[in-house]
């Protein structure tokens, strides 16, 4: 239900690089939730519900035994590849606490990556099947190359060029530079080492992808009358969309909408709910797996014409603190961690309560939008009353 | 031909009944409903249009434009290693323009391809474990490209 759950805590792991974790990803989980439910003012026992998505690992049962829940009355998770799910378990949470199906309910997302299985190592030809087998055998097995495959098509059908990219790139690793958290602070990016970095996959250089990284993040969800009690001001989840048009989710770039970031409908949803307009939006964390995926996103959901994005986000305009719409203020996937966009989440509620390290001044309604290109979407909206 | 333009130790297609006409037949063979003549690309187990569980297929000709591509730098493992830098395109068909098909351009380097060029289908054939694949790849078609 609209404006009725509010988010009450946020917290996280420490961050790390890639595979330098000391702990396990499940005792990563725990350590971001304890730090969340201590911001709430909330003990650990008091929290009866978790939400997630695509999370394997670290399972609910587990979690709620380690951590000393007297009860858990809920658990879920959301439908879908993987970032793109993270405002669709906020929403999650959001319904079951407003319908009562328990009363704090912490949505957490953990990640450890370790050596992954290395695809076509072995002597034998593998072979590959369903969707994949259209694709894989031509060389295209992963998410930069997805990514790269829509966002040539957009930036050819809206005359965008690789500056636009770039622009997306810049403005997650400005804001990391004052982010303590953030693993890339201290390494600032220039628009030249932009240009002259080594391609990932064309228009893709290595800037545009994502980090990969270990840590955990997580938020407790309550009602917003129960948050009142609790021991930091209240954020309330004005509205929270997750969306898809027709046969849009469909395999080897077939969807009917190609090139699309699968937020059309996730936009149409969201301002209905929310009675506001992209341009009511103060700030803004953009799920950034690849920055062309970005720019998809943010022309689907209405805050300009796909043929204007480059201009949207020129001349510092997404940068705080003098941009029309700052967006990644904590750095983001890019440049703070690769939290399955957990981190986004995060910052967004700071933004209401004043607590960034890049504040924008004045904020009303402070927007998170899962992954871009993967089906479906979903965004969530906080605002401050 | 025999040579593969991806390693030949590379990624092969699994063969069942809805993608076997695909991979083996030589044509560009797609999925058609039985009931009401949706083409749907890659197959489904269900016609998204009838819901349909009967289906046929479709032949059309191997003609069509280069819709999107890609030049892949970084090799996603080690198989591709010594195969980098390599193009992948995504080719829309002329005769069903809402299909679109992945594959490889044989005739041209990376750097010359645009989007809009005119290309026609050719078969890759692998013998791979008793089987013959004939794997749909694409070449620009000559004295036309470059507008």
């Amino acid at each position: 239900m609209y404006r009725q759950a509010a988010v009450a805590g946020v917290g996280e792991s420490t961050y790390y690089l890639r595979g330098s974790s000391p702990h396990s990803a499940f005792q990563l989980a725990c350590l971001a939730i304890r730090s969340a439910v201590e911001d709430a003012g909330l003990e650990l026992r008091q929290i009866d519900g978790l939400v997630s998505y695509l999370e394997p690992l670290v399972v609910p049962p587990k979690l709620a035994a380690a951590l000393g829940f007297e009860h858990l009355d809920f658990s879920a998770q959301t439908w879908g590849w993987g970032g793109n799910g993270v405002a669709s378990a906020i929403a999650i949470a959001d319904a079951a606490v407003t319908a009562s199906y328990a009363k704090h309910v912490v949505v957490y997302r953990a990640l450890r990556q370790t050596e992954k299985e290395r695809f076509g190592r072995s002597a034998a030809v593998p072979r590959v099947r369903g969707d994949y087998a259209y694709t894989a055998p031509y060389g295209l097995v992963t998410a930069a190359q997805v990514g790269a495959m829509q966002t040539r098509r957009f930036m050819h059908e809206h005359r965008i060029g690789q500056e636009a990219l770039a622009e997306v790139a810049l403005a997650s690793y400005a804001h990391a530079q004052h982010n303590p958290r953030a693993l890339k602070r201290g390494k600032p990016l220039t628009r030249a080492m932009y240009h002259e970095s080594r391609w990932i996959a064309e228009p893709f250089h290595v800037y545009d992808c994502c980090q990969e990284n270990d840590g955990a993040a997580a938020v407790v969800v309550t009602t917003l009358e129960r948050a009142r009690d609790l021991r930091k001001r209240p954020v309330p989840i004005i509205a929270a969309a997750q969306g898809l048009d027709h046969r849009d989710g469909l395999g080897a770039f077939n969807e009917p909408r190609f090139p699309t970031a699968h937020y059309r409908r996730v936009g149409e949803l969201l301002w209905q709910r929310a009675g506001v307009r992209a341009s009511d939006i103060d700030v803004a964390q953009f799920y950034e797996n690849f920055t062309g995926c970005v720019l998809m996103a943010i022309a689907e959901l209405g805050f300009c014409e796909a043929g204007d994005v480059e201009g949207f986000v020129s001349n510092e305009n997404i940068q705080w603190p003098t941009g029309r719409l700052p967006i990644n203020t904590s750095g983001g996937n890019l440049a703070e961690a690769y939290v399955h966009g957990f981190e986004n989440v995060n910052e967004a509620v700071r933004q209401v309560r004043g607590e960034s390290t890049c504040q924008v001044d004045d904020v009303d309604l402070s927007l998170s939008v899962s992954a871009p290109g993967y089906a479906p979407g979903s965004a969530v909206l906080f605002c401050r009353h | 031909m025999t040579s593969r333009y991806m390693p030949e130790n590379w990624a092969l297609p699994a063969l069942d009944d809805r993608n076997r006409a695909f991979f083996t037949s030589g044509r560009i063979a797609l999925q058609e409903c039985a009931k009401c003549g949706t083409v749907q690309h890659p197959p489904e187990e269900i016609c998204h249009a009838c819901q349909g569980l009967e289906f046929t297929i479709r032949e059309v000709e191997g003609r069509g434009t280069i819709h999107s591509y890609i030049v892949v730098h970084h090799a996603a493992n080690h198989a591709l290693r010594y195969r980098v830098p390599y193009a992948v395109v995504l080719i829309a068909l002329e005769d069903q323009p809402a299909v679109r098909i992945v594959g490889n351009l044989l005739n041209i380097a990376s750097e010359q391809i645009q989007i809009g060029m005119p290309v026609r289908a050719v078969w890759e054939e692998i013998e791979v474990d008793g089987e013959i694949l004939r794997l749909p790849q694409w070449e620009v078609i000559e004295g036309r490209h470059g507008n």
